[in-house]
């Protein structure tokens, strides 16, 4: 069916919150970074998000039944970029995240992101793949563990972690028994003393800050503070645009990447920080409505994993923002500054379009 | 194409149910974290606004305390002794400098300090922030100043920081009158409960410095600032409160009378003041060996700061009311005026002097030993001759118990209140206080009250308490509470004079004792008593001499042969004129041998310039009387 027949179909309510989330995030970004060391970071993100939307609308128009059809193209390319990273990548705080390819610096692991969920869906999406047995589980498990790994060995933990939620969105949608679910929670509760033991110190010293965060209030601890200082002087109207202090005047450190949406509390107010939690609300039930609606089982599985991931990361960052959550260095999808992340973010949405614009069968 | 064939759509309506199914768990799990992330936006946002708002502006607030003017020091003529002035210092902005390394050579070139002392300095402020600047070199003149600013675009990095300095005009002089203003210690801003130091503010650490700091640091204004998260100053948002300049204060000193005392004073170490005997006021004083104030307004002088406080000749001891010292033959003017009030010798008393009397098994020798000793005295003569075998006698007569009570009661062995931050009471002996203080020994010897007899043994006295005698002794028998200030400021150039009532008390004393005392003090300067070096013609000066023995010589030993610590202190106290008195003094030069030689000239050439301002003064009212028309 040709591309132009079914933008009859197109799900303009995605587009257009997703478009809005951005723009919110560029407004924010350039609040609160006006005057401070980053202020170049509104350029480059605008630029970076139109670059995304040209990604996001190329992988609306092509049928994403033959986007599988290079699944592990895509795959295996992402993981030789991975390599490449691992050799040649550029040093950022001591991890090795980073590459340069004509001038262009990116991170690889985002690219990945992208590919692991088309390589799974592409695996889970056959129709022989039915319940899910020792073998496809352990499938399942080398296709995400594989960039992982590479990812952990930059190291990342932060963007390794984020595969997580893939993972689980995966295994569970694929078919994994109750029981088998209970049995492997309890494994996992039993585990993490063992890996408590495996953690780097200043991990540690995170989640120990997460728990008592006066703790050390200038050092790990401090950027918990300064921003639940951030949201709650916003009050319900917020200071304004251009007038938050706790970004500007850099008492909130990462204040347009990881505590963005910190900055939009406390400039928009509670009023602003539901609006943004509403889109992010709609954007996430039409990518699940998409996995309902989807033709077949390779449509449900890209819906499912692009959404989870993107869920994952959304409602991880935002539990840091609002100090649930121990901080893990995860940027907010859409909102935070990072090109990398914004045009893979985008590009796993025009995969979610794509199967909605071809969810009827004809 | 080969995936539509895999992909059929689904065939199974169970597997369809239960991925649905399954899909809605994922989407409830979400909602649910949505909605707790709702409340929690809720509960910070709305709930807690007031607590965060608070913090917030904790933040981005900062107090920036205004410093005053300390108040102005002057003489009893409103001439300056000590202000505040402006002083350049020469800053690094180490923000500025890409390549410190290369830039240190051309920076050591251009301020003339060597690369070595720019970086003992620069690595004082390690660990402070890169934006706050680094003091280069302090208090330069005004010509590298203005060579620095003029210099701006060609070196962006350094710039004139402009600061008040406490300024002593007169440098040593009257150093520990003044004292010295330094930064306030940790010990002190701990110690302090109001918490109002602030970090680095300048106080006064001795002298009336200190013992007026509350009139003179003036009272601190602050203002308030935005500032960000490194603490650079972002703008101004409020005036806050100006500072108030320190209250001006005028001294009883006179600085012409002081200049005179610096000049006269020599090398030697010791101390003299000069005061109002009707009052109390002190007019001049000095400690030698003196240090100059102004280097302790200095970030960068802690070599001095070491070196005045390690020096073993302790400049910084004022030795006028911190130092206390046997009054030698001075002390037998309280002998004498005790012995008369307590009846226990007329003047009449007469006495032969042989040279030494034995007492006990001990021999005590009078000074005129060499000579054959002074022969028949009355005490009139005793006194003028300074006689020591006439003052055992009465002392051995008269018993350490009433020797002690009237040192006591003419101001010895207490602090005589002067308004300065410290002061040694000294010691008067007695039976009792040698219990307390010699547990080795604690039974009085009768040999101990021959000693105190003639002012040697325990008995300690400062110069300050000296020259309250003397007065007291001019005045009639009034003690006051020495003192210097005269005068504060209480609202700008308006000056409210001191009423204090500075009498301490009044010793009972008979007028015929007084008399007598007097008179025999008179006759120590124009008698070709021990203090003739003091004699002006016409100035009936009254005074009394004294040699405090400091090493027990053998009597062959020739006095001026010894080694210069080892020899007497010299003492010279008195008052002027015999009648109607208007100066009172204690002169104390340390290891200076015999007090008519060392310290009655340095008495003399003060006094000189005393009565020569006395006179133009007089002669000045009387010429203004004159010359009003009747």
């Amino acid at each position: 069916m040709p591309a132009w027949r079914s933008l009859s179909n197109f799900d303009w309510i995605l587009f257009l919150a997703i478009l809005a989330a951005c723009s919110i995030g560029l407004v924010v970004i350039y609040s609160a970074t006006t005057g401070t060391p980053s202020a170049g970071a509104f350029h480059r993100q605008l630029i970076w998000l139109l670059l995304g939307i040209v990604l996001m609308l190329l992988a609306v128009l092509i049928d994403y039944h033959t986007l599988a059809e290079f699944a592990s193209a895509f795959y295996g390319l992402s993981l030789t970029l991975l390599l490449l990273t691992l050799v040649y990548g550029r040093v950022v705080n001591s991890s090795k995240s980073w590459l340069g390819i004509g001038g262009v610096q990116f991170q690889p692991s985002e690219i990945a992101k992208v590919s692991t969920i088309l390589m799974l869906a592409a695996y889970l999406g056959r129709e022989r793949v039915r319940g899910l047995g020792v073998l496809h589980f352990a499938a399942i498990c080398a296709i995400i563990g594989l960039p992982v790994l590479l990812i952990l060995r930059q190291p990342d933990l932060g963007t390794a972690g984020t595969f997580m939620p893939l993972y689980a969105g995966a295994v569970f949608i694929g078919g994994i028994r109750v029981r088998t679910l209970v049995i492997l929670a309890l494994i996992a509760t039993l585990a993490l003393p063992m890996v408590w033991g495996h953690l780097k110190p200043y991990q540690k010293e995170r989640v120990k800050t997460f728990l008592e965060p006066t703790r050390d209030p200038k050092g790990s601890g401090y950027q918990l503070i300064q921003s639940l200082i951030a949201v709650g002087s916003g009050g319900i109207f917020g200071k304004g645009f251009l007038s938050g202090t706790q970004g500007s005047l850099q008492f909130l450190p990462e204040q347009h990447t990881d505590f963005v949406f910190a900055v939009l509390a406390e400039e928009r107010g509670f009023i602003g920080a539901m609006l943004a939690l509403g889109l992010y609300f709609v954007i996430i039930y039409r990518c699940l409505a998409t996995a309902r609606a989807a033709r077949d089982r390779l449509g449900v599985f890209l819906a499912i994993g692009v959404v989870c991931t993107f869920a994952g990361q959304a409602l991880l960052n935002i539990g840091v923002v609002v100090g649930m959550l121990p901080t893990t260095g995860v940027p907010l999808p859409l909102m935070s500054y990072g090109g990398s992340s914004l045009a893979s973010t985008l590009l796993g949405m025009g995969l979610v379009l794509n199967v909605w614009m071809r969810r009827l069968v004809n | 194409m080969a995936f539509e064939q895999d992909y059929k759509g689904f065939q199974d309506y169970y597997e369809a149910r239960r991925l649905n199914t399954r899909i809605q768990v994922i989407q409830v799990l979400f909602g649910a974290v949505l909605v707790l992330y709702l409340f929690a936006f809720w509960y910070l946002q709305v709930v807690k606004v007031d607590y965060y708002k608070r913090l917030s502006d904790n933040n981005r607030l900062r107090r920036v305390t205004l410093m005053p003017l300390r108040g102005v020091i002057s003489d009893d003529e409103h001439r300056v002794l000590a202000n505040s002035r402006i002083a350049f210092n020469i800053r690094l902005d180490r923000e500025k400098v890409a390549d410190m390394k290369a830039f240190f050579p051309r920076l050591a070139e251009i301020l003339g300090v060597p690369e070595k002392t720019l970086n003992e300095r620069l690595a004082r402020y390690r660990g402070r922030p890169a934006f706050e600047p680094v003091i280069l070199k302090e208090d330069v003149d005004l010509a590298e100043a203005a060579y620095i600013e003029s210099r701006r675009l060609e070196l962006p990095m350094l710039s004139v920081e402009v600061e008040s300095r406490r300024n002593y005009l007169y440098g040593a002089l009257a150093a520990h009158a003044l004292g010295y203003v330094g930064e306030v210690s940790e010990d002190q801003i701990r110690s302090d409960p109001s918490g109002e130091f602030d970090l680095g503010e300048i106080v006064g650490k001795a002298g009336v410095e200190k013992q007026y700091d509350g009139d003179l640091k003036g009272v601190k204004g602050w203002k308030q600032v935005v500032v960000n998260s490194l603490g650079r100053e972002i703008q101004e948002i409020e005036e806050g409160r100006k500072p108030n300049p320190g209250r001006a204060m005028r001294l009883s000193i006179d600085l012409d009378l002081q200049r005179a005392l610096e000049d006269a004073y020599g090398d030697d170490a010791g101390s003299a003041v000069f005061l109002d005997p009707n009052s109390g006021a002190i007019m001049a004083m000095i400690s030698r060996p003196a240090y100059d104030p102004n280097v302790f307004a200095h970030r960068f002088s802690q070599d001095t700061w070491g070196g005045l406080v390690n020096d073993p000749r302790h400049p910084l001891q004022d030795r006028v009311s911190l130092s206390k010292f046997a009054p030698g033959s001075v002390f037998k003017v309280v002998m004498s005026i005790a012995a008369l009030e307590e009846n226990v010798a007329t003047p009449a008393r007469g006495d032969h002097c042989t040279g030494s009397w034995r007492f006990g098994e001990k021999v005590y020798q009078c000074w005129a030993v060499r000579k054959g000793g002074h022969g028949y005295l009355t005490m009139r003569e005793a006194i003028i001759q300074s006689c020591n075998i006439y003052f055992y006698h009465l002392g051995n007569d008269m018993g350490i118990d009433r020797i002690s009570k009237w040192a006591h009661l003419l101001g010895f062995g207490e602090p005589t209140g002067l308004d300065l931050p410290h002061e040694e009471a000294g010691t008067v002996p007695d039976p009792e206080w040698k219990k307390r203080a010699v547990p080795r020994d604690p039974v009085w010897h009768p040999g101990e009250t021959i000693s105190v007899s003639i002012g040697q043994g325990a008995i300690e006295v400062t110069p300050i308490q000296m020259a309250r005698f003397a007065a007291a002794i001019g005045n009639g028998g009034t003690l006051y509470r020495p003192h210097l200030l005269l005068s504060r400021e209480v609202r700008e150039g308006v000056e409210e004079e001191e009423r204090q009532d500075y009498v301490e008390r009044r010793v009972p004393m008979r007028p015929r004792t007084l008399e007598v005392i007097k008179d025999a003090m008179w006759g120590v300067v124009n008698e070709d008593g021990t203090g003739g070096r003091a004699k002006i013609a016409g100035r009936d000066i009254c005074a009394k001499t004294g040699t405090a023995q400091v090493f027990k010589a053998s009597r062959d030993v020739d006095a001026d042969k010894l080694p210069k610590e080892k020899r007497d202190h010299a003492w010279f106290v008195g008052f002027a004129p015999k009648d109607d008195p208007k100066i009172a003094w204690a002169v104390f030069v340390q290891n200076g041998g015999h007090g008519g030689t060392t310290a009655a000239p340095i008495a003399r050439l003060v006094l000189e310039r005393f009565f020569q301002k006395l006179d133009a003064r007089q002669g000045g009212q009387q010429l203004a009387s004159v010359a009003v028309p009747q």
